[in-house]
């Protein structure tokens, strides 16, 4: 046990006297998550987009308003009014805006006609997100035209759906801290814990912890043991702030913060024994370096953190039902925005065990005691 | 195992695929004994201290240390010795204290003891005034003396230094030697050296074993290794003119103590025995030959010497290390065999 205690403090106390690495394991995951709340917006917002209007008819008067309605309220385009049709198409070409929408001079008159009105949209069809969202938006702008006109009163055949939220509501800034954490607890461990044995081995260090009576798995459990201990101070600083940042209410239940703890320290556990199997024999921190940007991105985009697991193809979502990282962000969504006691997170927690009682016993199987 | 032998190695070899890094060697160390490990770059020294130290496992053949089997019982072996690496290995984010203080622990030394022994070698290695200071602020030789004292603080009974001084300056190696010294009296520890530095296994060692492409070539005290080469005294006579040059050879040559004679230039190079007392005579017989000394060196032949006249003169051309593909160099090759 001294022993034990004795590698947990070597690794601590190395770690604290690098203030730099631990404000960034700090900074970083909550960087992520400005960043990543920004650019991955949930809508897209102030996409330029040019109208060329040749009618001079009531009913594409209309459709600009309708546009502009969209403008002020969802913010999805910025319109721009030009005169001539070629410059409007020119300046999608040159990525000046995102879609021209032209609306030819016969556009009223065939509407009233009922000689099937046309207008043409001019995507920059390469960005497929945005032109996505263009294609709907104004879509339903031209589509609601006559709409306007038919009378409000609702018709008594249709059908309508109702909304019903079931909880609170959580917008996507919001809903992106459970992958931040994550992210910190991955960061975390891809610091502490195997990559300090690398080190070691890359500065040659670890000849003289081999000479020592330590046995193999009292050097890779004091790693992970000290690994843990830091990551899961990290994350929940990291979560804490992140739920400071996005609004989400810090009043949680006593339940529901024990969940959370459980849930940080078996995904540190769960990360930590997976890279000790994956770079337990690792001889340069760069092999880590690479392995962490890798490892990272295949682990995290599949967790359910940004997208629903549900909507991926089936290799992948067979892939995501043994990623550590879906098992943990669906845990933590399901506490922090559902309130979910450990009853509704039993199968999660329980995968995360088994996971980590699988990846631990293969670290220190195959972890090499000789040079 | 004999009850005074610390060391026991029979016919060990260690291969690293085609390389035979260290060739079906046997030698015992007694108990006390100073042994040093004397070779080239490359002959197989830190391999072979890597398997007395159970850090590489033998590829055949059986090494004994301290009480036990290296292959069969390496984590008893582990608690019998002390190993300084000949890579720095102490922790430079870690005090000197607490890089002590933490390998105790690793021993499992009970706190009162390990406090006390730690100040006390902290003391005689002249680190007392630094030990709250970073390793990362300690210069070379200070690094060196705080690991020869972290090694100590389990007690070993065998001590293993791989070129403890490699890299030192000529005080800090002094003080190294003078630790060794005293440690290995005091506390009666068995120490095993490599070296490629003659002076260092000269004046510590009691015997000397020089090994070359991985096989032991010579093997005894430094005095008898000395004593064995043929000519073991040089004396260089320098010569006013080279006149006589063929006339004096041919005399001198002649005369019994005489093993060899070397020309360079207009200096004579004579391998003799013991040459301060045959140098009189020599000189006689110079004379007689018509020979005008004008100067006389005599020299003594030093280990350095004797490691040259066993494994040769040409620096030796090291094998092609393998290298992994996919891994590249990774470790420092230096430290790599």
């Amino acid at each position: 046990m001294t022993k034990l205690l004795a590698v947990i403090e070597r690794d601590i106390k190395k770690f604290r006297r690098n203030p730099v690495v631990v404000v960034m394991s700090l900074v970083m995951p909550i960087l992520y998550l400005i960043i990543l709340g920004n650019s991955f917006q949930g809508k897209l917002k102030a996409l330029p987009i040019a109208v060329v209007n040749q009618d001079s008819g009531a009913y594409s008067a209309r459709v600009i308003e309708n546009l502009r309605a969209v403008e002020t309220g969802a913010k999805t385009f910025t319109i721009l009014q030009i005169k001539d049709q070629q410059s409007a198409v020119d300046g999608v070409r040159n990525d000046i805006y995102k879609a021209a929408l032209i609306i030819p001079p016969d556009f009223t008159k065939r509407l009233v006609l009922n000689k099937q009105p046309e207008a043409g949209l001019f995507i920059d069809n390469t960005d497929n997100i945005s032109a996505e969202t263009i294609r709907n938006a104004v879509g339903g702008a031209i589509g609601a035209v006559r709409q306007e006109y038919v009378s409000i009163r609702e018709k008594p055949d249709g059908i309508y759906l109702r909304n019903v939220d079931l909880y609170r509501m959580v917008d996507y800034y919001q809903s992106l801290v459970p992958g931040v954490v994550i992210m910190a607890i991955f960061l975390g461990t891809m610091t502490a814990g195997v990559f300090n044995l690398v080190m070691d081995r890359f500065l040659g260090a670890n000849e003289s912890y081999l000479l020592t009576p330590l046995s193999k798995s009292e050097i890779v459990s004091g790693l992970v043991i000290s690994g843990l201990s830091i990551t899961t101070v990290i994350a929940t600083v990291v979560l804490t702030v992140s739920m400071l940042i996005t609004g989400i209410p810090l009043s949680i239940g006593i339940e529901q913060s024990f969940s959370i703890f459980i849930i940080i320290v078996l995904t540190t556990l769960a990360l930590l024994s997976m890279m000790f199997v994956l770079l337990g024999r690792a001889n340069h921190p760069r092999i880590v370096g690479i392995f962490s940007g890798f490892l990272n991105v295949i682990f995290f985009f599949p967790s359910g953190a940004m997208y629903p697991v549900e909507s991926f193809p089936g290799w992948l979502k067979a892939f995501a039902k043994i990623n550590p990282e879906a098992y943990a962000v669906h845990a933590l969504k399901s506490v922090l925005f559902k309130g979910a006691g450990l009853q509704v997170i039993s199968g999660d927690i329980i995968f995360l065990i088994v996971f980590t009682n699988i990846m631990m016993l293969t670290a220190i199987k195959t972890f090499k005691r000789t040079l | 195992m004999s009850e005074h032998n610390a060391i026991e190695v029979l016919n060990l070899t260690k291969k690293f695929g085609v390389l035979t890094a260290v060739d079906n060697v046997s030698f015992n160390v007694a108990e006390g004994e100073f042994f040093g490990f004397l070779g080239p770059n490359g002959a197989g020294k830190t391999t072979l201290i890597r398997m007395l130290t159970t850090l590489l496992r033998p590829t055949s053949g059986k090494a004994v240390v301290s009480c036990c089997d290296v292959s069969e019982k390496p984590k008893k072996v582990r608690e019998k010795i002390g190993v300084v690496p000949q890579a720095m290995t102490s922790d430079l984010d870690l005090t000197g204290y607490e890089n002590m203080d933490i390998y105790g622990r690793f021993y499992s030394i009970p706190k009162k003891e390990r406090v006390e022994k730690i100040r006390y070698l902290l003391d005689m290695v002249g680190l007392a005034n630094r030990e709250n200071d970073l390793v990362a602020t300690y210069s070379g030789g200070m690094r060196r003396r705080l690991e020869i004292a972290r090694v100590l603080v389990h007690k070993p009974e065998i001590l293993f230094l791989d070129e403890p001084t490699i890299g030192l300056d000529p005080q800090s190696r002094r003080v190294v030697w003078e630790f060794l010294e005293t440690f290995g009296e005091k506390d009666s520890l068995t120490i095993f050296l490599s070296t490629h530095y003659m002076e260092e296994a000269e004046s510590l060692c009691d015997r000397v074993a020089i090994i070359d492409n991985g096989k032991i070539i010579a093997l005894d005290s430094p005095d008898k290794l000395k004593a064995e080469i043929p000519g073991n005294d040089i004396i260089s006579l320098t010569f006013a003119d080279t006149a006589k040059f063929e006339a004096v050879q041919n005399a001198i040559t002649n005369i019994p103590f005489v093993h060899k004679v070397n020309i360079d230039g207009s200096t004579m190079r004579v391998y003799v025995d013991n040459g301060a007392h045959n140098l009189p005579s020599l000189i006689d017989s110079v004379k007689d030959s018509g020979g005008v000394v004008s100067s006389v060196g005599i020299h003594q032949q030093s280990l350095e010497d004797v490691f040259i006249h066993y494994t040769g003169k040409s620096i030796r051309e090291e094998e092609a290390k393998k290298i992994n593909f996919f891994i590249g160099a990774g470790v420092p090759q230096k430290f790599g065999r």
